[in-house]
């Protein structure tokens, strides 16, 4: 699955944030702690030496029982054997808190009047654990708003940054090529996009070029052909008022058809090609019904040697806009169509509805929808058509932004436009 | 009757010329639009085939020319070029009719019969052959007087067969001269056999004679028995 740029940019911060701070608060918690407790024993080295040098002198052990009634947290005790400074962190009942505290309790030798001693003294711990627990908090605190600045910074400076490929991009998807309308581009500051720009400039103009040869190939080869098929036709035309036998008439009879063959394939290709120079800009509204109704004689005459018969159900009177030559153009090659792929004792339904015009006619099994619309493609490779009809009503129906859908229900190719 | 082709290929202008010929008509050929003018210039003929695409000209300037030196001829373009636009100009210029290339010769022969008709109009306008009489104001078809009851369809067929007068007609220039626009549709003739048997037994039942032949595979042929 694809993520948006910008998401990925600011996910991958978001990441990176969440880590750094799952990470960083639990060693921040033991390096409060332990410099608390390193700083604790400090204290507690730095009271004994006092102790030492102020007190002890001119001690009497009476002194030293005052001493110990007085002082809870700093003993002077007979000795214990200790040779050495050493402190221990130890659970003590604290009679403030009335329950077991954690404390840092120092034991050293000391010597009164001659006589060995220990001192002992304990700092509560209860005031460091509170207060690491805010600095903590604080610490987190800070890193959150840290963290939620960095990204929402990343995250406009990087919309900012990425606005003309948006732009760009947005241009592109936009762009047709078989519109007169190449895609501009904005100018940035930022080099590497100009240079995709001016690319895609480039490579955008070299591929409407080629299109337009092409186009412009189509139309004029059509055009050069009508010439000579005039000239083939007129000679058919004379060929026929000779005095014939049977197999010559039939080869010109197949001439004919031929010729006539020709004729429509070269007729549609110009339509094919005059539709895309957009040649047929001018729109007009009107009513569809009249349109079909208007052929309706034509192609019952048409429809006849198959014994078709055509039913129309007109439900509303469906008023479109349009260029008409166009619109008598789709309409005719629907109905042709209808006409053409249908079967002997068949049936054609024309169908108006909301803003919805549908062609069905009879069939026997549904058609492959992939290739259904391309130029050339036929169904039945013996038919009569060139392949080019359903290409011109799609190409129609393309340009006037209308849309055209196929269906096969009922025994029953369907052919609907919804304008 | 007397008119001028103006068209660069030769060949289609040969055939016009011979398909012309046995129906009566004199047909003078130019190949190039300085032969066009210079015969424009010298001569009055009843009606003009124009090709739009001179080697030396512009078909439009020739219709310019003359409209200029007031000349009526009728002017047919017949052009491989067929853009609305053109149409219209043409139309503008004082052309009076547009056949695009290609076509069938039976179709210009009447198209050109009946914009002389147009043209050469002097109170009555009615086409008789023998027995048969077709008014084209009122679209009436007498034989012997008695009027016939035809559709729009039959009297149109009916006078493209005796414009083509002694000519093979194939069932496809038929189709498309009696369906217009729509002749590119196409691609079944067979309708039109309805149409020529319904005017065959009409006319037989009025007591004409039996103009319309089959020529087997082929098409039709209207001929004096």
């Amino acid at each position: 699955m694809s993520k948006k740029l910008l998401h990925k940019t600011t996910s991958s911060f978001l990441a990176f944030a969440i880590i750094t701070l799952l990470v960083s608060a639990p060693v921040f918690y033991y390096i409060t702690d332990w410099l608390y407790i390193y700083e604790t024993d400090e204290v507690l080295h730095f009271h004994k030496g006092a102790f030492v040098k102020e007190s002890h002198e001119n001690f009497s052990e009476k002194d030293i029982e005052a001493w110990n009634k007085y002082n809870h947290n700093v003993m002077i005790s007979p000795d214990m054997g200790i040779t050495k400074d050493s402190i221990f962190g130890e659970m003590a009942f604290d009679s403030v808190a009335k329950e077991k505290e954690p404390f840092r309790v120092i034991y050293s030798p000391v010597t009164i009047n001659g006589k060995r001693y220990t001192y002992t003294e304990k700092i509560s711990l209860v005031e460091m654990e509170g207060m690491v627990i805010n600095i903590a908090l604080m610490f987190l605190i800070i890193i959150i708003i840290l963290l939620i600045g960095i990204i929402w910074i990343s995250k406009r400076s990087a919309a900012k940054i990425w606005k003309p490929f948006y732009n760009t991009l947005h241009q592109i998807h936009d762009f047709e090529i078989d519109k007169n309308k190449s895609p501009s581009f904005v100018p940035t500051d930022i080099d590497e996009f100009n240079q995709l720009n001016n690319s895609l400039e480039q490579l955008i103009e070299k591929n409407i070029a080629i299109y337009k040869n092409q186009r412009e190939f189509l139309e004029n080869a059509a055009h050069e052909l009508q010439t000579p098929l005039a000239l083939f036709q007129t000679k058919i035309d004379s060929l026929l008022q000779l005095e014939l036998n049977e197999e010559q008439s039939s080869i010109i009879s197949s001439l004919n058809n031929d010729v006539s063959r020709l004729n429509r394939l070269n007729k549609n290709l110009l339509l094919l090609s005059k539709i895309d120079n957009e040649n047929y800009l001018e729109k007009s509204t009107f009513v569809l019904n009249d349109y079909i109704e208007k052929h309706l004689d034509f192609f019952s005459e048409q429809a006849e040697a198959k014994n078709i018969i055509i039913t129309t159900e007109f439900s509303v009177a469906l008023s479109i806009t349009g260029n008409p030559a166009l619109t008598e153009v789709l309409i005719n090659n629907l109905f042709l169509n209808a006409i053409r792929h249908n079967e002997k004792n068949g049936k054609i339904i024309i169908r108006i509805q909301d803003n919805q015009l549908t062609f069905s006619n009879t069939g026997q099994t549904p058609l492959a929808i992939e290739k259904l619309f391309n130029r050339f493609s036929k169904i039945n490779p013996s038919s009569q058509g060139n392949g080019l009809g359903l290409a011109i009503i799609k190409k129609i129906t393309e340009i006037n932004q209308w849309e055209i859908k196929y269906t096969f229900d009922n025994q029953l190719h369907s052919f609907s436009v919804r304008f | 009757m007397k008119i001028l082709i103006i068209e660069d290929e030769l060949e289609i202008a040969q055939s016009i010329v011979d398909y012309f010929k046995t129906n009566g008509i004199q047909c003078e050929t130019a190949s190039n639009y300085a032969l066009a003018i210079n015969k424009i210039d010298n001569y009055d003929y009843d009606c003009i085939l124009l090709d739009l695409m001179l080697p030396d000209g512009d078909g439009f300037d020739i219709l310019k020319e003359l409209k200029s030196k007031n000349k009526t001829e009728g002017v047919i373009i017949i052009s491989a070029k067929e853009t609305l636009d053109t149409r219209i100009e043409g139309f503008n210029l004082g052309a009076d009719d547009f056949l695009t290339k290609p076509f069938h010769l039976s179709e210009l022969l009447v198209r050109m019969q009946a914009l002389i008709r147009r043209k050469n109009f002097q109170g009555s306008n009615s086409i008789v052959f023998n027995e048969i009489t077709i008014d084209i104001f009122s679209k009436t078809v007498t034989v012997n007087n008695q009027k016939l009851d035809l559709t729009k369809k039959e009297i149109d067929l009916l006078l493209f067969l005796i414009g083509n007068n002694k000519k093979v007609l194939s069932k496809g220039a038929i189709a498309e001269h009696l369906s217009g626009d729509m002749a590119d549709m196409l691609d079944n003739h067979d309708f039109i056999y309805a149409h020529i048997k319904n005017l065959k037994k009409k006319l037989h039942a009025a007591g004409s004679g039996d103009y319309i032949k089959t020529i087997y595979g082929l098409g039709y042929k209207w001929e004096n028995e």
